[in-house]
């Protein structure tokens, strides 16, 4: 008679638990974010368009934040990259640069609040309006969401801790933060340039 | 199969108390706490009924018990209208999201889950021990909204803009925001426990439990759990609009700032529906193991029922419609929307024929749990029929927004949530606190709440049909409606013995707690793998890692030593391997 | 397939998604036809999002269950848009 581990003995899927817990949870995360994404298309094509009001925005800056974001999911899949290659040393500055760029997204977008705002385009200006804090608020929040997960994983990193807990983990964060890149990647020709 | 003694649990450390009794992660205690929590809040959805029904009942007299509540909800008795809206809507939102889904899924899930698969927790127990104090915080935010200015939601359950989205429009400001937070911490609460459901029964099953040996309330729980998470998404996009709305001016649902109610509607209902078959999946599956073992027979048609639930949560996302075939939508859509709603009658009528074969010809045993079961499926049997007249476009012309529609949904979902859910309790309290329940108390307790539940809403399909409308203050404000006044005065008697009639459950589930016969392992002789460790199970749940060599309905097999084969009992050498 | 070789294959990846941004932002200056130009940019967006999706989440080389718990969804999304077309676009 062997003794093995619980792990050892359970028939099923091998995928490992936190990895479907995180597709299961993005599951959801896509209805809602659609749920909201299909609201503000066919309200905008109901109301003609809503061109007069989302001529306000700034395509340049929405674009220059889409380089940031897309970039830091690079950075990020780099991150576990050097993760799954055992390369420890290489992990920390991937998900730094993925934390600063992230924080650099969420300074853009609030240097972008901060002008319409001043500018009197407030979430009560218009129907498009009231669409787009909504959509690019919630989105700004998963960011900062994920801005802290990352910057909690890297404390782990640089620390040393926990390290094979920490490499499955770089990869749920990592698919956490590319889709919150593909939401926004949605969202910018919706908003921003349609 | 290979001889390996596998080991179920590493010692640990000594934990505090409130690492151990409160903040534990042992999905044991989390499914008490839901269960717990579920039933305190099913107390005051109760108390909600009483001031209800006693308005309805005599709109222009004080209500009894009542003079303590203050102004400006109540004057020495006397109820205020905006406070009437209120009850009704805080009465649908506890049932729904703060008593169904804790007892059902919390409570019952949370608990059987891991010991049916065999598993020593659920995969992720920390998150499952985040989900229940989200739940508890959502529970503290709706209950602190009654204490705020201005009182609880009075928009319905349903929460209708443009009544919702405009403070004006209620005089509600505060208790309003706070039910959106309620809800969406609620939402947050069961999307991490669905989460944790989905992943625990994909992967850790035990050796030998292939998708097809699962026990049925485990295939319930994990449908339930797919459709909450798919359908919730909307509603919580929905929500978010909605407290937008409400608090920085902006324009969703609000014609005046150029928005649309009935998007609302439509997010809310394609969330709405699902959720219906969320929480009524959970407590077929406490019948369908209930029926088996209290009738001595396999049920019947195992692989129908599986078929007809993934038939029955695939039609649930197409059929939402139905609730707002007179809300102003597209006349075109009422047809599909009507196709589709009957046609998901038919998963649910096989299932119910499913469980009516499963009686027949069986050694019935009429304990406390099977009556119960013979209540759900008188009682559903009515409710699923009722719901077909809701859901032709034609018919729903008249009944809509009437105590039709009231008692239908009454009779589907007190069925689901109290006979399936106290069935659920009685059934499964010896394993969840080692004590059996009582069982003259038991049958009382069924007897009564049989009776009364039947005699408050079968005189409601007869309102209804009379034109009485929901959600008003006074019938009598209605010459139409005054010869109805004796039935709804009938119906709020029957409704206070309703109440009354839970007195011997709540006896009983506490007494039992310390005066209950000390339980068995096995007392009902079932086969499931909850059964096959001890009444309250031990930390990690099973000594070692149980193997499974049948599905879980082998009651009375011919030539068998006893009438019942638990899932994990090898059969005697000599006799054929692992059945199906 | 070795760990080395995904290195430039990221990169090449994002590569592909700034210059799909490019041309959808030249689509939107570019005096198309308005509904043509929301037809390619969109048609764009999803290209990009498959993309992060196939090979930044790694969906290459998931099985069939991973597949579905992310493509379900969107062909939900999908049917409700399409059921709330009625209702929202051409009422009144």
């Amino acid at each position: 008679m062997t003794t093995v581990s619980i792990e050892a003995a359970r028939v099923g899927e091998r995928i490992p638990s936190g990895k479907l817990a995180m597709w299961w949870f993005l599951a959801s995360e896509i209805m809602t974010f659609g749920g909201l994404l299909a609201a503000f298309v066919l309200r905008r094509f109901a109301a003609g368009g809503w061109e007069d009001q989302a001529a306000h925005v700034s395509t340049r800056i929405a674009a220059f934040n889409t380089l940031l974001l897309v970039s830091s999911s690079l950075t990020l899949v780099q991150a576990h990259a050097a993760v799954k290659a055992d390369q420890r040393n290489r992990v920390a500055p991937y998900l730094l640069c993925t934390i600063v760029l992230g924080l650099a997204f969420l300074a853009v977008k609030g240097y972008e609040y901060s002008g319409e705002i001043a500018h009197g385009f407030t979430p009560s200006a218009g129907p498009f309006w009231s669409f787009y804090y909504g959509l690019t608020g919630l989105h700004a929040l998963h960011v900062l969401a994920g801005v802290i997960v990352n910057a909690a994983l890297y404390v782990l990193v640089i620390r040393g801790r926990l390290w094979p807990r920490v490499q499955q983990r770089v990869e749920y964060a990592g698919l956490y933060w590319h889709f919150v890149d593909i939401v926004w990647i949605f969202l910018f020709p919706l908003v921003y340039l349609s | 199969m290979s001889q390996v003694a596998v080991v179920t649990h590493h010692a640990h450390e000594e934990t505090s108390f409130w690492r151990k009794y409160v903040f534990s992660v042992d999905h044991k205690v989390i499914g008490r706490q839901y269960l717990t929590l579920g039933l305190c809040m099913a107390l005051l959805g109760g108390a909600t009924v009483y001031v209800i029904r006693w308005q309805l009942a005599w709109p222009e007299t004080p209500i009894p018990l009542t003079s303590w509540v203050p102004e400006p909800a109540m004057y020495d008795g006397q109820l205020d209208p905006s406070f009437y809206n209120q009850l009704v809507t805080m009465h649908g939102t506890i049932m729904v999201f703060f008593v169904a889904m804790p007892i059902l899924l919390g409570g019952l899930g949370n608990f059987l889950l891991p010991l049916m698969i065999g598993a020593d927790d659920m995969a992720l127990p920390r998150l499952n021990m985040m989900s229940f104090w989200t739940f508890f915080t959502a529970s503290a935010v709706l209950l602190s909204s009654f204490f705020v200015s201005g009182g609880p939601a009075a928009a319905g359950w349903t929460g209708y803009p443009p009544l919702s989205a405009n403070p004006e429009y209620t005089g509600v400001h505060g208790g309003m925001n706070l039910w959106i937070l309620a809800l969406a911490l609620e939402f947050a609460s069961f999307l991490m426990g669905g989460v944790n459901f989905l992943t625990t029964a994909i992967n850790m099953r035990a050796p030998g439990l292939s998708f097809f040996r699962l026990p049925l309330m485990v295939w319930m729980q994990l449908t339930a759990g797919v459709l909450f998470l798919l359908s919730v998404g909307p509603i919580i996009g929905g929500a978010v609009m909605l407290l937008l709305d409400r608090t920085i001016g902006s324009g969703f649902f609000l014609p005046e700032r150029g928005g649309d109610p009935l998007l609302w509607q439509h997010l809310f209902w394609f969330f709405g529906h699902p959720e219906v078959y969320v929480v009524l999946l959970p407590g077929v599956g406490a019948v369908l193991e209930i029926l088996p073992v209290f009738a001595r027979k396999p049920i019947f048609g195992y692989r129908t029922i599986v078929y007809s639930t993934i038939i029955a949560g695939v039609l649930s996302f197409v059929v939402w419609a139905h609730h707002m075939f007179v809300a102003g939508i597209d006349p075109r859509l009422a047809m599909p929307f009507s196709i589709t709603t009957i046609l998901i009658s038919v998963p649910f009528a096989i299932m119910t024929f499913a469980m009516i074969a499963t009686l027949w010809g069986g050694s019935i045993e009429f304990r406390t749990p099977m009556l119960f079961t013979f209540g759900f499926l008188i009682t559903f049997l009515i409710g699923g029929v009722t719901g077909i007249f809701n859901g032709s476009a034609a018919v729903d012309i008249f009944i809509h927004g009437t105590y039709f529609v009231v008692a239908h949904f009454h009779y589907t979902l007190f069925p689901t949530v109290f006979f399936a859910g106290f069935a659920g309790i009685y059934y499964w309290y010896p394993k969840m606190f080692g004590r059996m329940m009582n069982e003259a108390l038991g049958k009382l307790h069924f007897w009564l709440t049989f009776v009364a539940f039947n005699l408050v809403f079968l005189p409601m399909f007869v309102l209804g049909i009379g034109g009485h409308m929901r959600r008003i203050y006074n019938p009598l404000q209605y010459d139409f409606l005054k010869p109805l006044a004796p039935v709804n005065q009938f119906i709020t008697m029957a409704a206070v013995a309703l109440l009354l009639s839970q007195i011997p459950f709540i006896l009983n589930f506490i007494g039992s707690l310390w005066f209950g016969e000390k339980a068995a392992d096995n007392p009902w002789r079932a086969n499931t793998l909850e059964w096959s460790t001890s009444s309250p199970p031990p930390h990690g749940n099973f000594a070692t890692v149980p193997t499974v060599y049948r599905g879980p309905y082998e009651y009375s097999r011919p030539g068998a030593a006893q009438d019942f084969l638990p899932q994990t009992q090898p059969l005697p050498t000599g006799a054929a391997a692992a059945g199906a | 397939m070795s760990d080395e070789s995904r290195f430039p294959s990221y990169v090449a990846i994002w590569s592909w998604l700034v210059a799909l941004l490019v041309a959808a932002l030249f689509c939107a200056y570019v005096p198309f036809g308005k509904a043509l130009a929301i037809f390619l940019i969109f048609t764009l967006a999803v290209i990009k999002a498959f993309l992060v999706a196939r090979h930044y989440m790694h969906l290459r080389t998931e099985g069939l269950l991973i597949y579905a718990i992310a493509g379900v969804p969107v062909l939900l999304l999908l049917g409700l848009t399409l059921a709330l077309v009625p209702d929202i676009i051409f009422r009144r």
